[in-house]
């Protein structure tokens, strides 16, 4: 183990020829997180995995993984870090097992333990009835649970999840999502996961980072990224039914959407900064109002994306992917 | 050096060729064909030759006196019986390692590339030269082996059928071990230096194997001019030849070498 981050970039930047894929990429990123790498299509979230992993070297600006310059020592790198791919990337003509025994040996796998590690690990991800069948006879789903395992094999301490249940049934997503958590539980590993999935980022991450055109947009906890995200929302309000009125005109006034009774001493207030949510209370005390309850709406993390990256303005503006 | 990788690698570039008809049947139909059929139909029809094996009297005629020598007198029969059973046949024994390192590079490199396989094995904790030296071997290993046992099928075949007339054994002589462990190689590893730079201009398998397929031209010229009697592939020439495509091979695959980094080949996946 390292004990300094396990994943650091400092001002990283890649070009490819006149296209910028990253620019002045920094994030550190320390053992045992699980990160979101978030972003749209062409953002730079695989040419990040591809220059901490070593198979790219940056423009300018360093990178360290595992406390090693990637592309300056790569297979030390790989050695100890799992990729899972967005595509699976799996031989059709081999069977699972061949497969993974093939990519135990790749990986130096004690010989002694290839077979328990591979036994494990089909049992894990339930292949272990079509163990013996070839790929090109799998669904996306075995197939992808296939390369899961392979990025497994090794027991790395990082691991890089690019769409880790992009083709998987809802079931199977599940089953993924509990093994990226219980991954995760010992803070034993460090888990980057590249996911369009939002909702999977703020139920897995500790941390997301959005990329937008190669910048870093945001970067913090899901809840900081929402606040930061400054959406106006939705809060109803319970007062004393003898204020309820003087508190609907308070609340009209201050909130963008306006305010409307929802029942006897009940406003629905929309629009609303978040931020603008103490002073709100504040202000119907000092009325005189009795506030008995007060309930903002959770910001998604998807409503938080939507409004930092503009809707979907920056689906189509020339973003790339290399 | 990562040498259980690469092995690994090598095993598992066999195996998969092993499991595709399309790449597998030439190794087996191309050495039955020129080396156990052939040789035998040519055996047969030089017994039943008669008269007409005097259209090749100007050919043996205009050999090197070594090599008239080598095939030791006798008939007409039997002198071209050893002619063509110890030198000519030699010549098409290099069609086996160009086939064999074709179809398996391009099943390699290219094939690896359409199977969208390729990212993988980027990932994996080898070094680029790593990498590239798994992906040589296999084809020139399976090369070797190829020629191999279809130089003992030749060799069987051949010298249970002529022995006979021919009164010794043949295609057992520095020539065939030349041909086996140095000249073979050597062009098959032309080959596959060939396959590497086509391969990273193609999109699959097939494509590559076509346009990697005109290695097989200078064999061709060999072949056709030794038919004609211009020069004959002894064990010298087997020799110089070989250290002369083993310089050409080895030039181009290190020159290769530079276009197989792991930036370039990602633009492949």
């Amino acid at each position: 183990m390292t004990s300094g981050p396990a994943l650091e970039a400092s001002n990283l930047t890649r070009r490819f020829g006149a296209v910028t894929a990253l620019e002045d990429v920094t994030f550190s990123i320390p053992a045992g997180q699980v990160v979101g790498l978030l972003g749209h299509n062409g953002a730079g979230k695989t040419t990040t995995i591809r220059l901490l992993n070593g198979l790219l070297s940056p423009t300018s600006g360093t990178a360290r993984t595992l406390g090693r310059i990637p592309w300056e020592d790569g297979p030390a790198v790989r050695a100890r870090s799992g990729v899972l791919t967005e595509t699976p990337s799996l031989d059709e003509r081999m069977t699972a097992r061949e497969a993974l025994r093939f990519w135990a040996e790749l990986w130096n796998v004690p010989r002694d333990e290839v077979t328990r590690r591979i036994d494990e690990l089909l049992e894990r991800f339930d292949l272990v009835d079509r163990a013996d069948d070839r790929v090109g006879g799998y669904s996306r789903g075995m197939r992808q649970r296939l390369a899961l395992t392979r990025t497994l094999l090794h027991d790395p301490p990082l691991l890089f999840l690019d769409e880790p249940t992009a083709a998987l049934d809802p079931i199977a997503s599940i089953h993924v999502r509990d093994w990226v958590r219980t991954l995760a539980a010992g803070h034993e590993r460090t888990i980057l996961i590249c996911t369009h999935n939002l909702a999977e980022a703020q139920e897995l991450c500790d941390r997301v980072i959005i990329l937008r055109r190669g910048r870093v947009m945001a970067d913090g906890t899901p809840e900081q990224v929402t606040d930061a995200a400054s959406i106006p929302i939705g809060l109803e309000l319970e007062v004393d039914a003898d204020h309820a009125e003087a508190a609907l005109r308070i609340a009209a006034a201050r909130a963008q959407g306006g305010a409307t009774a929802a029942g006897p001493g009940t406003l629905r207030i929309e629009g609303l900064a978040r931020d603008a949510v103490p002073p709100l209370v504040a202000e119907l005390v000092a009325a005189g109002a009795s506030v008995y309850r007060v309930s903002p709406e959770q910001v998604t993390l998807e409503a938080a994306y939507v409004a930092l990256y503009g809707g979907a303005e920056g689906a189509a503006d020339g973003e790339v992917e290399a | 050096m990562n040498w259980r990788a690469i092995r690994a690698i090598v095993l598992r570039d066999l195996m998969l060729v092993m499991r595709a008809r399309a790449v597998f049947l030439p190794l087996v139909v191309v050495p039955v064909l020129l080396f156990v059929l052939m040789p035998v139909g040519a055996v047969i029809a030089i017994r039943a030759g008669g008269e007409s094996l005097e259209e090749f009297r100007p050919l043996l005629e205009v050999l090197p006196p070594q090599i008239t020598d080598a095939l030791g007198g006798g008939s007409l029969q039997r002198q071209i019986l050893v002619y063509l059973l110890e030198y000519q046949f030699a010549t098409f024994f290099l069609i086996v390692p160009i086939m064999v390192c074709a179809v398996i590079a391009a099943d390699s490199f290219a094939g690896e590339k359409e199977r969208k396989t390729l990212e993988a094995l980027l990932y994996s904790p080898t070094s680029d030269r790593e990498l590239y030296l798994a992906k040589l071997l296999g084809p020139l290993a399976a090369s070797v082996g190829v020629s191999v046992v279809s130089w003992v099928l030749y060799v069987v075949a051949v010298n249970l059928l002529a022995a006979q007339e021919v009164g010794r054994l043949v295609a057992i002589s520095p020539l065939w071990l030349l041909i086996l462990a140095w000249l073979g190689p050597a062009v098959g590893a032309l080959a596959i230096s060939v396959l590497v730079v086509v391969s990273a201009r193609v999109r699959g398998f097939q494509e590559a194997y076509q346009l990697g397929g005109v290695i097989v031209l200078p064999v061709v010229a060999l072949v056709v001019a030794q038919l004609a009697g211009v020069l004959v592939l002894d064990a010298w020439l087997a020799a110089a030849l070989g250290a002369v495509v083993w310089a050409i091979a080895g030039t181009v695959l290190v020159v290769a070498s530079r276009g197989f980094r792991r930036e370039r080949l990602l633009r492949q996946v």
